[in-house]
């Protein structure tokens, strides 16, 4: 049923008309109120607008997920002619995002790196409504598009440091690696389309599900969709071979911009990975018989190669910024495990949960780290690891707060990093079927990496630690640094005690939120009086053979 | 409609066009070059959404033109990326006196 908009797909959606326009206000306040203003200033009044902003939207959705879907979270709610998503998965990543776009203006607002603030928050403002549009798109139009905005806005932000020449040179690297990539994703959505006949995420699960040769075997068009798409994906959450923009990305982007496209970017680019490899892809995931490929083993290989080539390259790093990122490329390949488990478990629904309890922990120990960087950027100028050395002495409870968070990254417990990598790794290993060895391997190797990602981790805790102070003492961090610091540390040790809470919370997301078209086994064509055979789907129109012309009277 | 053209023939023609539009990233030295090439790829995307929705099956449940709206959107997507793609150029530009992308390498390791 193509449905009309209804009023109440609207105020579903108010959240994030309101930052839309928000966003518009914050330009045009720029321009006129704020105009005079001296540059720290007029920085300080945008950030605080901003967060006002961002505030009274997470205040929207929070009222939405009570008032509205509070009553009934199980039912399906989609929105705006099925193309989005207005359920809990909405509200409550919606709300995550817009936490960690407050965290990255109040880094923003720690020292000047540009002179158009204006347009800075505005474009942090649109770049967080496109990221929620991402997390609730229920179609490939909306899915392309809120992802081209999404980055249209980082490419933007990446390039605004004015007084480093590198911000310019990662805005454009980032610019020609993205917008190529996502030409490839285009080509392969065009594709899949082809084969389906369908833009809508579920009805191209179902489609593919309820084909006659349900696999890839002899679908040239389908593997080179599937191959397609995960290139797109693959650059959005700098997996390798895709990898290579993001150490340049995030060296050379401000620190909160870093923070913003390691946290906000990567955790609403897996959910929509999450619901097109899950939801659309499910039927292609894997073999029915082992003659016939799927993408489970492309996307083992692609992991495997993540987290070992992340981890590796890592250990020679001397810039904080650049071992984010190689650090950032690592956890990439461990969230691949997840989406891999999404795809093939039986339980995909747990699966889904234990991969977004790992990308909340994430997103929030990656911000505090970045914030680590924001501070060195704004008292020295530069960000080496060194920079760190006798940071423990003067500031002892800072050095606490950072050790909870690289006890998070390298999974240690009593932190929530240890309870993501549990939970993830278990429900992998969960996974039954011919795909048991791989997963085991995957788990094998992802133990393995963490071992050695311990070892630069730790790197940054010796510095902190049991080296001695040799340049100019650090100022004190200003409450911008220390709020996101603190709730990174603190909630990573929050749910390291009580990791059942925000367990239980993705759970009911993932279950209200994300559908996956269940394959449909072939039925034996018996005879039963009184039974009738259950309606297929059309399946996809082959497309090898080419179309004949109707009848003509040439 | 008579004479009508088979579907593989578009298909053949996007394709074509997406790989010279590749071709040209890869071998391009001039960002603007690259530029242009991303644009052919992009459109050789449409082609197929166009002909795929011209010939393809259609589903019940929503309306008959999801593809052509898939490339009109495209069409908008392209415009805004070149906008950005521009203004990057432009400011790379200003710094290096150059437009190649070869020549951006300070950051690296």
């Amino acid at each position: 049923m193509p449905a009309g908009f209804s009023l109440q797909d609207f105020i579903l959606f108010s959240p994030v008309i309101f930052l839309t326009a928000w966003g518009l206000l914050t330009l045009i306040l720029d321009l006129t109120l704020f105009a005079g203003v001296d540059e720290t200033n007029r920085n300080r009044a945008n950030g605080l607008w901003t967060i006002a902003g961002l505030i009274g939207s997470l205040f929207l959705c929070q009222f939405l997920a009570f008032e509205f879907i509070g009553a009934a979270p199980g039912q399906d709610r989609l929105i705006f002619a099925n193309s989005l998503n207005g359920g809990l998965l909405y509200t409550q990543f919606a709300s995550l995002v817009l936490l960690f776009a407050i965290l990255v203006t109040c880094l923003s607002m720690v020292w000047n790196f540009t002179t158009h603030w204006g347009e800075y928050y505005a474009l942090l403002q649109w770049s967080a409504v496109s990221m929620i549009v991402l997390i609730a798109s229920e179609e490939l139009i909306t899915l392309f598009l809120s992802l081209e905005t999404m980055t249209i806005c980082l490419y933007l932000m990446t390039a605004m440091e004015k007084s480093k020449k590198r911000s310019a040179e990662a805005g454009l690297k980032y610019f020609v690696y993205g917008s190529v990539s996502s030409a490839l994703f285009l080509f392969g959505l065009s594709l899949l389309y082809g084969q389906t006949g369908s833009t809508n995420i579920d009805t191209i699960g179902q489609t593919l599900a309820g084909a006659e040769r349900p696999g890839l075997t002899g679908n040239v068009a389908g593997g080179v969709a599937v191959l397609l798409i995960l290139v797109g994906f693959g650059f959005k959450i700098s997996a390798v071979p895709f990898h290579q923009w993001a150490p340049d990305v995030y060296e050379g982007a401000p620190a909160p911009v870093s923070a913003w496209l390691a946290s906000g970017s990567k955790l609403a680019s897996l959910v929509a990975m999450v619901k097109v490899m899950g939801g659309a892809l499910g039927a292609w995931s894997s073999t029915n018989s082992p003659t016939s490929p799927g993408w489970v083993g492309l996307l083992a290989l692609i992991s495997a190669a993540t987290m070992t080539y992340g981890n590796f390259a890592a250990l020679g790093q001397r810039n904080l910024k650049r071992l984010l990122a190689y650090s950032s490329i690592a956890h990439a390949g461990y969230m691949l495990v997840g989406v891999i488990a999404v795809g093939i478990s039986s339980r995909r629904e747990e699966a889904a949960a234990a991969l977004f309890f790992y990308l909340v922990i994430y997103g929030l120990t990656t911000i505090a780290g970045f914030a680590l960087a924001t501070w060195l950027d704004r008292d020295r100028g530069t960000e080496e690891i060194d920079d760190l050395n006798g940071l423990g002495q003067k500031h002892p409870y800072v050095g606490v707060a950072v050790c909870v968070l690289m006890l998070s990254l390298i999974g240690i417990p009593p932190t929530a990093g240890f309870f993501g990598k549990l939970y993830m790794f278990m429900e992998a290993l969960n996974v039954g079927g011919q795909d048991k060895v791989t997963m085991i391997g995957l788990v094998a190797l992802g133990l393995f990496n963490s071992v050695v990602s311990a070892f630069y981790y730790v790197r940054i805790l010796k510095a902190i630690f049991l080296r001695d102070s040799d340049r100019k003492p650090l100022q004190w961090m200003g409450p911008e640094i220390s709020l996101p610091l603190w709730v990174g540390a603190g909630l990573a040790l929050l749910f390291g005690f009580k990791p059942a809470a925000l367990l239980e919370d993705m759970e009911v997301v993932s279950r209200s939120g994300l559908r996956f078209a269940e394959r449909i086994v072939p039925i034996e064509e018996k005879s039963v009086p009184g039974i009738v055979t259950p309606v297929r789907l059309t399946p996809a129109a082959p497309l090898a053979e080419p179309i004949e012309a109707p009848n003509t009277n040439n | 409609m008579s004479n009508q053209i088979p579907l593989t023939w578009f298909l053949y023609f996007a394709a074509a066009s997406f790989s010279i539009g590749l071709m040209g990233v890869l071998m391009r030295r001039n960002a603007i070059g690259v530029l242009m090439a991303i644009e052919i790829m992009l459109n050789a995307a449409n082609i197929n959404f166009v002909a795929f929705w011209r010939y393809g099956p259609t589903h019940s449940g929503e309306g008959p033109i999801s593809g052509v709206m898939m490339a009109l959107f495209v069409v908008t997507v392209a415009a805004a990326e070149v906008a950005v793609g521009v203004g990057l150029i432009l400011l790379c530009y200003r710094r290096w006196r150059a437009a190649d992308v070869d020549e951006l390498d300070t950051l690296s390791g």
